[in-house]
């Protein structure tokens, strides 16, 4: 296990070092820069400007002094955002993220595999078809239109939860929570239903029913490790995904997360916030494809030796 | 009717059919099958793939397949093992009854340990702890000489070979001292050199708890040497049925004495496989009038493309469905 994880670790860092490296200089290549849009500034100040953050130093060296600060936990100051760190914006925000980010995940893992496993229990029985069409919605439907349309029926007609909004309430949460993970039970349930299914017919699941021991435990013994493998392996991803926030979200329920920053600081070419949230990000994928992986090991010891 | 009566069988089948329901309509892979088992009996079924050998024992523990239906009766211990709900018949198979399968790659499952997987029925049947379980799945695994039985019973199946799969396969379903034992080939999938010695386990084991088995398989030595009476099973039906030694001998059906041609004698160390019959078993099986083995018999005669041959007495104990075998009763 320590093992595993040394190598985990190592080859964590290598891809975060691969992946600033080529966020970095791919970004560079992106026409405009932080100041091309603004009104026009005079040649003078734009220079002063752009001395202040490097941006008139050789790529090379700025890449450099990236690095460097870096290896510090520096991330260096936002262009956008005068006055605050790229530390500062994304330890802000990030609380509000990971909370309804790390709920979402939750919802949708214990309602999409319950709705997948009795699918496939009960198969074409009305409780499949609901998860069925539950699945077609959440898959086919954006977010975009769901989330509105849950804010004008629960929020404006019933009153009985706001409409957005970061609040002392838990009730602040609901939506955004159901929102997100929306997409998310629809496809787990999904890939539960699938997997279940083809674990039913595996041949160890016939020597089980032939001991005797009952149908149900035959599935909770026996059926479940097959067919939550499949969803333990996307979790990973999914869950780095979801708590870094969504800007679909968090522009429709006014949350301060930090899932608006993916785009707004790509379009503002604030480089130093682009590259916090690309390491932030590629730092949840790693530690989740790690945490995944172990779960996957120690619900199947074929992995655990590879 | 049967036409062998047992008087204190353990399993007596009845006009067994076993059906599976296809988009293309239904086949019927067991017709009519009608034996019985007496306690402590080895009963072989041979016959090539596809004869329906696995579906009858499948049928009697309720594992068929979804869309399979089965009619007739399976009296075990009193009890029509076809019209008991799952709840009643998990009160026997796995405890009074108990099945080894083809395939031992697959059947074991890959994310619970050996010993675990032995433990869970003396658990759930007998009640015992865990604990108690795990001793008696030890105990169990050594009995069916898998060396180190007490540390390997915490290993995973991946970690086994074919053989000590087979033989953890084997533990399983004697573990609960079952009065009957349905083999289903239980050593094609191996190596030839390790299929004796699974097979004397079995048969020592069983023997030593007077469990009676229905042995399927491929294997005519195993049927000689552990079989008192074998069923010659083609397209879903009974061809000829009878004592292992005097059927070996002189088969009559023209079907087992194809399959037995050229078989060297009985007890031959290395195990002979079928005898190869030029053609292939028909398709749509036991629906088509006439004898189903008609289209690959050397010996047709008219009526046999119209008539289905009845299952007859040839001589004491001994049936077969034939137009030209005679009627010795
Ligand atoms: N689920 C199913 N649906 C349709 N047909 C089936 C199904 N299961 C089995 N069959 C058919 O039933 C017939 C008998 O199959 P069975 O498995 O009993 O053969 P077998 O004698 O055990 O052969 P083998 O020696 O290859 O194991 C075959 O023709 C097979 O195609
Ligand atoms: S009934 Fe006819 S076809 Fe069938 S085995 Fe006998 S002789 Fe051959
Ligand atoms: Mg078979």
């Amino acid at each position: 296990m320590l093992r595993f994880l040394t190598t985990r670790a190592g080859d964590g860092i290598l891809t975060l070092a691969a992946l600033v490296t080529l966020t970095f200089f791919v970004m560079r290549l992106a026409p405009g820069g932080p100041f091309s849009s603004n009104r026009k500034i005079s040649p003078d100040i734009l220079a002063n400007i752009e001395a202040t953050y490097h941006l008139d130093e050789p790529l090379l060296q700025q890449f450099l002094r990236y690095v460097w600060g870096v290896v510090r936990f520096d991330f260096g100051p936002s262009i956008r955002f005068r006055d605050y760190s790229v530390a500062d914006i994304l330890i802000s925000g990030l609380p509000y993220s990971l909370t309804i980010g790390l709920w979402a995940v939750l919802v949708a893992t214990v309602t999409g595999v319950t709705l997948g496993i009795l699918g496939a229990l009960k198969r074409n029985s009305i409780i499949d078809y609901s998860a069925g069409v539950i699945a077609v919605i959440g898959i086919a439907v954006p977010i975009f239109v769901l989330a509105p349309l849950m804010q004008v029926y629960f929020a404006l007609t019933l009153r009985w939860l706001p409409v957005g909004g970061w609040g002392d309430s838990w009730r602040n949460l609901v939506l955004p929570i159901v929102a997100l993970s929306l997409p998310n039970i629809a496809y787990i349930s999904r890939l539960t239903r699938a997997a279940m299914i083809e674990t039913l017919r595996e041949n160890y699941i016939r020597t089980a029913m032939a001991k005797g021991i009952g149908g149900r435990r035959v599935v909770w013994n026996h059926a479940l490790t097959g067919a939550v493998l499949p969803v333990v392996a996307y979790l990973g991803p999914a869950t780095a995904a979801i708590i870094t926030g969504s800007i679909v979200i968090e522009t429709i329920f006014a949350l301060p997360g930090i899932g608006r920053h993916f785009v707004d600081a790509a379009l503002n070419r604030d480089y130093p916030l682009v590259m916090g949230i690309t390491i932030l990000y590629g730092g949840f994928l790693i530690v989740f494809n790690t945490l995944a992986d172990i779960l996957r090991g120690w619900l199947d010891p074929r992995v655990r030796n590879e | 009717m049967p036409l062998i009566q047992m008087t204190d069988s353990l399993l007596r089948v009845r006009d067994l059919v076993v059906q599976f329901r296809l988009p293309e309509g239904d086949v019927t892979a067991v017709d009519n099958v009608s034996f019985d088992v007496a306690p402590g009996e080895v009963l072989g079924i041979v016959g090539e793939s596809g004869s329906g050998k696995s579906q009858i024992l499948f049928s009697l523990m309720g594992l068929l397949a979804g869309n399979g239906r089965v009619s007739g009766a399976a009296h075990f211990a009193g009890q029509d093992l076809l019209a008991m709900p799952p709840r009643a018949l998990d009160q026997v198979r796995g405890v009074a009854m108990s099945m080894i399968f083809q395939d031992p790659m697959t059947s074991l499952s890959p994310y619970k340990r050996v010993g675990d997987q032995l433990a869970e029925g003396l658990i759930v049947h007998k009640g015992l702890s865990r604990r108690e379980a795990g001793r008696e799945a030890g105990r169990m695994l050594d009995r069916v000489r898998i060396p180190d039985a007490a540390r390997r019973a915490r290993s995973y199946p991946h970690e086994f070979s074919g053989g000590m799969r087979q033989r953890v396969m084997i533990a399983m379903a004697l573990l609960v001292k079952p009065q009957l034992l349905l083999a289903d080939e239980p050593t094609t999938a191996l190596d030839v050199t390790i299929q004796a010695q699974i097979i004397d386990i079995l048969a020592e084991l069983a023997r030593e708890m007077g469990t009676a088995i229905i042995f399927v398989t491929h294997d005519l030595g195993v049927v000689a040497r552990l079989c008192d009476r074998v069923i010659v099973l083609y397209g879903g039906r009974i061809m000829e049925e009878g004592p292992a030694a005097p059927l070996f001998a002189a088969p009559a059906h023209p079907y087992a004495k194809g399959l037995l041609h050229a078989t060297p004698r009985i007890a031959a160390p290395l195990s002979p496989r079928l005898e190869t019959i030029a053609g292939t078993p028909r398709a749509g099986g036991a629906m088509l009038p006439g004898c189903p083995f008609a289209s690959r018999c050397d010996q047709r005669i008219d009526i046999c493309q119209t008539a289905q041959p009845p299952l007859k007495v040839i001589a004491p104990g001994r049936l077969s469905a034939c137009h030209l075998t005679g009627n010795a009763a």
